[in-house]
């Protein structure tokens, strides 16, 4: 059985001295003292700082090319069977070396729950999907991005998960651009007492 | 003739420059408050608008300003229009008698920095601060809502609660001095500040100050959780912005209050006296500020029973002990 000490045993006794000498309000407001003083944990996006995804993110699709610049896609339509919104659109033609290459291949973000299904299902390992989540915008028709977009947009960097500092770009596209890739993960901040 | 003139012009001066500083001070007052909240809770508060979000109250005040002044259909319209000015106006009246700072040389002329040194003033100060309350209740009542009349009922019966004690804990004060004039109160306090003589009265008067002034823990009448937002739930745009003015400047007067009565005023050494006193004042509304992140609200019968059987004792001991010791 568990005997309390007798710095509890007399704390129980004679609370009322607590009580009247305020300690438990003491307490809580030497509490709140010491977090004012702490370091914050708010992420100053998109004005100073941003979040970096991790390679496992997954945020905006992208298609993965040839040293020669030309798409790994085999236009087989994998992902565009697999995908459970069917939200792929994908367009077959014969190349004059005999190969089976996309001529259309349409992916509609507005729809995409970003599964990943589509990145698991490639054969080629051409679609995937990258850690850019910055592409809101007011029309949705814009959401429906082709092959040359898709070809175009940044892949997965090499780690992730910090918090950089960063700059507003509002210009046509609004984002926050990333300055330099020291950073700092933001749960460490969070104080615990 | 000349003389008289000027004292006119000095006295217009000094009422325009108070009530311009007492229209303004609420402005870097919200700042602090939503800074002191953020840090407290481990976010910055305001970073966007201006350096380090300095400008967000002017930004408030203009969305404040351009919004729609709303009247519910059923609320009493004279009333309603009526109360937010009711209620800002005795925070501006009782600064009338709060002085400064001792008497300054300007132009050439010896001036207080004080408007009027009256030989009342503490009675005439509680007097006035007591008819704020008048802004509420009928706030409250012309809104013709459940949550703000149980807003201005509470707020009623918290002030009549809490004048009380906030009268007898000044008693003590009043004993030591001798008279019931501010400029008198700090002036004895020049060697030692009242509050080490009065600690108790001291205590009873910044608990019933913070029930006086509305604020956590005993921001009954406002209460989010339970009454939307009490007796200013219906009010919008400007005639809002007058409450929450009204607010700030009671927190003010609290705080120039305990400083004036228990902390000397504007006497410390090294600084000058205007320093001292605004250094004095700033803590005690930070203080305001700190509790308000701090404390849960009371319960209304812990807040009764807080009054009535804590505090109006108390204060009552208080004055028994510093008439025994004064005898
Ligand atoms: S992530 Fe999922 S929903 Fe989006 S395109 Fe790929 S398979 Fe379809
Ligand atoms: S992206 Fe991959 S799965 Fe989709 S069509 Fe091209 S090769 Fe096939």
């Amino acid at each position: 059985m568990y005997r309390e000490n007798w710095l509890e045993r007399l704390e129980k006794r004679y609370r009322w001295i607590g009580f009247t000498l305020l300690l438990d309000l003491i307490d809580g407001l030497s509490l709140t003292l010491s977090y004012l003083f702490s370091k914050t944990i708010t992420m100053q996006y998109p004005d100073r700082e941003k979040w970096i995804p991790y390679p496992r993110f997954r945020g905006h699709h992208f298609l993965r090319k040839f040293e020669n610049g030309d798409t790994k896609c085999v236009a087989c339509e994998l992902c565009a069977r697999i995908c459970p919104c069917q939200c792929i659109k994908v367009v077959p033609y014969e190349d004059e070396k005999g190969n089976r290459r996309p001529l259309i291949y349409d992916v509609n973000t507005a729809r995409c729950l970003f599964c990943g299904l589509c990145e698991d299902a490639c054969p080629v390992e051409a679609i995937a999907l990258g850690q850019h989540y910055e592409f809101s915008a007011y029309d949705s028709k814009k959401l429906l991005v082709g092959k040359d977009v898709l070809m175009k947009m940044p892949g997965k960097t090499e780690e992730g998960g910090k918090v950089v500092r960063a700059r507003l770009v509002a210009g046509e596209k609004v984002f926050a651009e990333p300055q330099g890739k020291e950073g700092y993960h933001w749960w460490n901040r969070i104080r615990r007492r | 003739m000349l003389d008289l003139f000027m004292t006119i012009f000095f006295m217009i001066i000094k009422v325009i420059g108070i009530t311009l500083i007492l229209l303004l001070l609420p402005v870097p007052l919200t700042w602090l408050e939503r800074k002191v909240a953020g840090h407290i809770q481990q976010r910055l508060g305001p970073m966007r608008v201006g350096w380090h979000g300095l400008l967000q109250p002017i930004a408030d005040g203009i969305k404040l300003l351009t919004k729609e002044d709303n009247i519910p259909i059923y609320a009493d319209k004279t009333l309603f229009k009526l109360a937010p000015i009711i209620s800002l106006i005795p925070p501006f009246l009782v600064f009338v008698a709060v002085p400064f700072g001792e008497d300054v040389t300007l132009f050439g002329r010896k001036t207080g920095l004080y408007i009027s040194d009256m030989n009342i003033g503490l009675l005439y100060i509680f007097a006035v601060a007591g008819l704020e309350v008048y802004g509420v209740i009928l706030g409250g009542w012309a809104s013709n809502s459940k949550y703000a009349l149980l807003g201005g009922l509470r707020c009623c019966a918290q002030l009549i609660s809490y004048e009380i004690p906030l009268g007898f804990s000044v008693m003590g004060v009043i004993m030591l001095t001798g008279s019931m004039s501010l400029l008198d109160i700090v002036e004895a306090q020049s060697q030692i500040w009242n509050v080490v003589y009065q600690p108790i009265g001291f205590f009873v008067f910044l608990v019933a100050g913070i029930a006086e002034a509305q604020r956590i823990p005993f921001d009954l009448a406002e209460a989010e959780g339970d009454l939307g937002s009490g007796y200013h739930t219906e009010y919008s745009g400007m005639r809002f912005a007058f409450f929450m003015l009204t607010e700030y400047i009671v927190m003010l007067t609290v705080s120039v209050l305990i400083v004036l009565l228990f902390f000397g005023g504007w006497n410390g050494p090294f600084l000058p006296p205007i320093v001292w006193f605004i250094l004095k004042v700033g803590f005690f509304v930070y203080l305001f500020m700190w509790f308000r992140f701090t404390f849960p609200r009371y319960r209304y019968d812990q807040l009764m029973s807080i009054g009535w059987k804590v505090l109006l004792p108390l204060s009552l001991a208080n004055i028994l002990i510093t008439g025994i010791f004064l005898a």
